[in-house]
């Protein structure tokens, strides 16, 4: 964008401005978040104090050599790919329909925040229910307009119960999407548009043209940030699926969470966790410099 | 500048833990029992039971924790691991082996001896809640088997008997899976397996009666002999062979085999009493029950409890076992009860005019059976069982494999 | 963008659209509706029925007679309302730093916000009781407000930083021109120009902070009892009480939406507000 930072040398006021945010995070956070990882270099399963102790990177091995973490970590990527990507569009477009002058807009915006506002638990077992293979809404209204004969059982099986959890995630977070992306829009200057019409520019190309490049910034982050946080969402799967049928729904976070309180492995688990962390950094590093650099410039 | 705030946080993290350690207050005077409990019915409260206790026994004071079912044990577990767990609480018997194995609980036997209460519990309850090193952690709270219900009506209109047997379980199944509009679709299905967690139940009533066993007598596995293989495909087949169980089955909960209990989907399952007053009031007389059919060697169901652990971390031992053997004195438990649901543990609470559900439950009790003790238990119940159970009724494992990775399980 | 429309085209092109998006976002909370005023016994009928025969309102009588769910509505309030504003203050002079100056470890600083908000929180809570505990601020509002801020901090500095640096900085120097110090040009320029993105984001907390399970079912017990674990209460063991989950599910999302009605002007007025637009 051509800013040029304000910038003095040796000056303690940025400093002074994130030492807030800076200090509650690495209090709460730091500390335990340490002591997780050294679980991750031990033999730490709860039942077992006496076998507690240091045994470098086994678990580290035993994790690449699972099945069953190859098979989370494949369900992991699916899951964050196509939830973001239909989230994200939706979303936009939502965004981009809220953006205009109708009658009802207030209603409209507020209502389409209901997803998000539902509690998680609620929203898990609405869709659960709703997904039902004996007495669901989606089979009774599949049936009643003659789309299917005989009742889908969506969660029991493997084909499809992974599908049906992205469905009910999609729903649960476009809202989120919708909202940041309108407050994105909002601070685009009318005069860019106007001078854009101007020179001529078409529909198209004034949404190409302005609104994308001037969103860029909020679509990246919302991207990222999103990205993130579905990859470590479970409590949807976790009510849902429980992780089945079979290890269908196995994400990278569900398994953790199985083996932690479940099987009391904590040592097990953290590793799970801490491998979960290094490939979202692996990932989003590159992305993530792409925008610190879009914010230099 | 990053070192100066490093410095900062730990002079403040540091500070803050002296700070709380001079801070902490004692209290002598009065007693403070904390017990966690919970209860199905969020509208039940304990408080008569407290206020009953409190005035029976001045000095001490119940602060009673209700907590979701869901979260139950993680918190639990969370507190024991942190070092703060509660005085009192409320715990299963297949968590017993890991509780015990972490030293968190508190050995009851000195304290039962002198409890005049001791005699009135049903043996079986103490035979089934002693621990493998013959202590006795647990005190006795309520008792929940879990026996067959069925649809008299339809019973009645195909003219069938109640199955005694495993053979003469899946004849009556079969029969009563029916399609009855004549639209080529099942309507009915002759018995609601429950496929997700906590299933198990349902696959020991066959699999434990006919064959296999845990640990036998000498601690050796047999859940990969021919007979305990054959009784685990038996089992698999009513779902992928003889389709007697709704397609839905790997995803039912409790939730869907009561629904489809109630909605005519289903015409036999297995629960308990717990179950009894709802399908009651939608089914009538229509609904009734029995005990659960003989496998190919003996009779095997669900002995699922309840029980008050007392933690060693306690500072109030005394009170802590007051409070926990009040609970398991006949005309306490009878209270209690009333809002479990479930059946008392007290042989003078043994009423004549049990109904048919109750009859069933204490028709039961003899061979009522528990899982073996052993740490690995946990994860079995919570998630290796569920995830088996599925991937063999998805076909993407033998019973063989099913049988094989329980028995690798339990040998860690 | 102030062009008129063809009706038809507005209807084709605006309404419609909308109007199924928003039949997506409410179609299950208005099934969850119907649930809720279903007797318990009809809901599970061979029959299929959308609408119940005997609707009944006794699931939200219960819920604010027999059960305290006033009590927990404010306490949710208090929480997610504390958190939204601790959050807010202190991540807008952070974004305020990072996105308008440039010094020595700003990007590892950003980078770190980051990564600790990429560890799964699950694992992070034995610690944590451990030291809501040793602190003595456990079962109490304040313990939740901390916690929340943990994750909602890091991401809430992320957001406001892209929301800043969409700000063209040529406002900052008029302001400054203007006699205007640093922090002027942030209260005066930037924070009027940002509010559409600040709101955003303070929704985004509340919203977080509303509905957060796993933290406030282990770091608070009988004092404070937010909705979401007095939903998770009504799931039992071996029964789950549909009727009252689901009133309960409808009556939390309420408060939330009309909040968000009347907020939701503020997501437009942002760039009017000040004569910054020239």
């Amino acid at each position: 964008m051509g800013q040029t930072p304000l910038r003095k040398k040796r000056d303690l006021l940025p400093y002074a401005l994130v030492t807030p945010a800076l200090a509650i995070t690495i209090a709460i956070i730091f500390l335990p978040m340490f002591q997780t990882i050294t679980y991750s270099f031990s033999q730490y399963i709860l039942y077992k104090p006496q076998e507690k102790g240091f045994i470098g990177f086994e678990n580290y091995k035993a994790a690449l050599s699972d099945p069953l973490f190859a098979s989370s970590l494949l369900h992991t990527f699916v899951w964050i790919v196509s939830i973001i990507v239909f989230q994200f569009l939706l979303g936009f477009t939502t965004a981009l329909l809220l953006n205009r002058r109708f009658a009802g807009r207030g209603i409209a915006r507020s209502l389409i925040l209901v997803p998000w506002v539902t509690p998680s638990v609620i929203t898990a077992l609405m869709w659960r229910w709703m997904y039902d293979g004996n007495h669901g809404l989606i089979n009774q209204l599949l049936a009643k307009f003659g789309l299917i004969k005989e009742f889908i059982p969506f969660l029991a099986q493997t084909s499809t119960a992974m599908g049906s959890i992205i469905v009910a995630l999609i729903w649960q977070g476009f809202p989120f999407f919708a909202i940041m992306l309108l407050a994105g829009l909002q601070a685009i200057p009318d005069e860019l548009y106007e001078a854009a019409e101007i020179d001529g520019a078409t529909k198209s190309q004034r949404f190409f043209n302005v609104t994308i490049p001037m969103l860029k910034p909020v679509i990246l982050t919302t991207i990222l940030l999103r990205t993130i946080w579905v990859a470590n969402s479970l409590d949807i799967i976790l009510i849902m699926t429980g992780g089945g049928p079979g290890y269908s729904t196995y994400t990278l976070p569900v398994y953790s969470y199985i083996k932690a309180y479940k099987g009391m492995d904590f040592g097990y688990s953290s590793t799970i966790a801490v491998l979960l962390t290094i490939l979202l950094m692996i990932i989003v590093t590159g992305y993530v410099r792409n925008i610190l650099k879009s914010q230099e410039d | 500048m990053k070192r100066v705030i490093a410095v900062a946080l730990i002079l403040l993290i540091v500070g803050s833990f002296a700070f709380a350690q001079g801070g902490k207050e004692k209290t002598d005077e009065v007693q403070v029992v904390k017990f966690w409990y919970h209860f199905d019915n969020p509208e039940t409260a304990l408080n008569p039971l407290i206020e009953k206790f409190e005035a029976e026994n001045p000095g001490i004071k119940i602060e009673p924790e209700r907590i979701s079912w869901d979260t139950y044990n993680q918190k639990l577990l969370t507190s024991i691991a942190g070092g703060y767990p509660p005085d009192v609480a409320q715990v299963k018997l297949w968590w017993q082996p890991q509780l015990v194995e972490m030293g968190a609980l508190l050995p009851l036997d000195d304290y039962i001896a002198d409890w005049d209460g001791k005699d009135d519990i049903h043996d079986r309850i103490w035979e089934l809640t002693r621990h493998s090193d013959g202590k006795q952690y647990y005190m006795p709270l309520q008792m929940v088997i879990l026996y067959l219900y069925y649809r008299a009506d339809m019973f009645e209109e195909l003219g069938l008997a109640v199955p005694k047997t495993r053979e003469e379980f899946l004849d009556v199944a079969k029969k009563l899976t029916r399609d009855l509009n004549g639209d080529g679709i099942v309507d009915v299905y002759g018995f609601g397996i429950r496929g997700a967690r906590g299933g198990h139940d349902w696959w020991g009533t066959f699999v434990l009666s006919s064959g296999a066993e845990f640990f036998d007598a000498n601690g050796n596995s047999k859940l990969t002999t021919p007979q305990a293989i054959a009784a685990n495909q038996w089992f698999i087949d009513l779902y992928t062979k003889h389709k007697v169980s709704p397609p839905t089955t790997p995803s039912d909960g409790f939730v869907e085999v009561i629904a489809n209990m109630k909605s005519g989907k289903t015409a036999m399952t297995i629960h308990h009493l717990g179950s009894a007053k709802e399908l009651e009031a939608v089914l009538g007389d229509k609904i009734s029950a029995a005990p659960v059919p003989k496998g190919a060697e003996g009779y095997w169901t669900s002995f699922g409890d309840e029980e008050n652990a007392i933690f060693a971390a306690t500072k109030v031992p005394d009170a802590a076992f007051k409070w926990a053997s009040f609970l398991a004195e006949a005309e306490n438990n009878a209270i209690w009860q009333k809002s479990s649901g479930q059946v008392s543990v007290n042989k003078s609470n043994a009423s004549a005019d049990a109904d048919r559900f109750l009859k069933a439950t204490t028709d039961s009790a003899e061979f009522a059976g528990v899982l073996p003790a052993h740490p690995g238990v946990s994860e079995f119940v919570e998630s290796l069982w569920p995830a088996l159970m599925q991937q063999a009724f998805a076909g993407q494992i033998t019973s063989t494999q099913m049988m094989q990775s329980i028995e690798d399980h339990f040998a860690k | 963008m102030k062009r008129t429309h063809h009706p038809l085209r507005m209807a084709l092109g605006t309404y419609l659209p909308i109007l199924l998006i928003v039949l997506f976002a409410i179609g299950p909370y208005l099934w969850t509706f119907i649930s809720s005023i279903t007797p318990e016994t009809d809901l599970y009928r061979a029959e299929f029925r959308f609408f119940p025969e005997h609707p009944t309102g006794e699931n939200y009588t219960r819920l604010f007679t027999k059960l305290d769910f006033t009590s927990n509505i404010l306490d949710s309030l208090l929480v997610a309302l504390f958190t939204a504003l601790l959050g807010l203050g202190i991540t807008v002079p952070a974004s305020y730093s990072f996105s308008r100056f440039k010094f020595k470890g700003r990007n590892p600083l950003l980078m770190q916000f980051l990564i600790i908000n990429m560890f799964p929180i699950m694992l992070l809570i034995v610690p944590l009781f451990v030291m809501m505990r040793v602190v003595g601020i456990m079962d109490t509002h304040f313990a939740l407000i901390i916690a929340y801020s943990t994750f909602t901090i890091p991401f809430s500095t992320w957001m406001l930083t892209s929301f800043f640096n969409a700000i063209p900085i040529d406002l900052d120097k008029a302001a400054q021109i203007d006699g205007c110090s640093r922090i002027g040009a942030l209260v005066r320029i930037i924070i009027p120009v940002a509010m559409p993105g600040i709101v955003s984001t303070g929704i985004y907390i509340f919203i977080t902070a509303w509905n957060e399970y796993l933290y406030a079912a282990i770091l608070t017990s009988s004092k404070i009892r937010t909705i979401p674990i007095a939903l998770q209460n009504m799931i039992g063991e071996f029964r789950i009480e549909w009727g009252l989950l689901t009133a309960g599910g409808i009556i939390s999302a309420l408060p939330v939406i009309i909040l968000f009605f009347f907020i939701q002007k503020q997501l437009i007025t942002g760039m009017t507000a000040g004569a910054v637009k020239g």
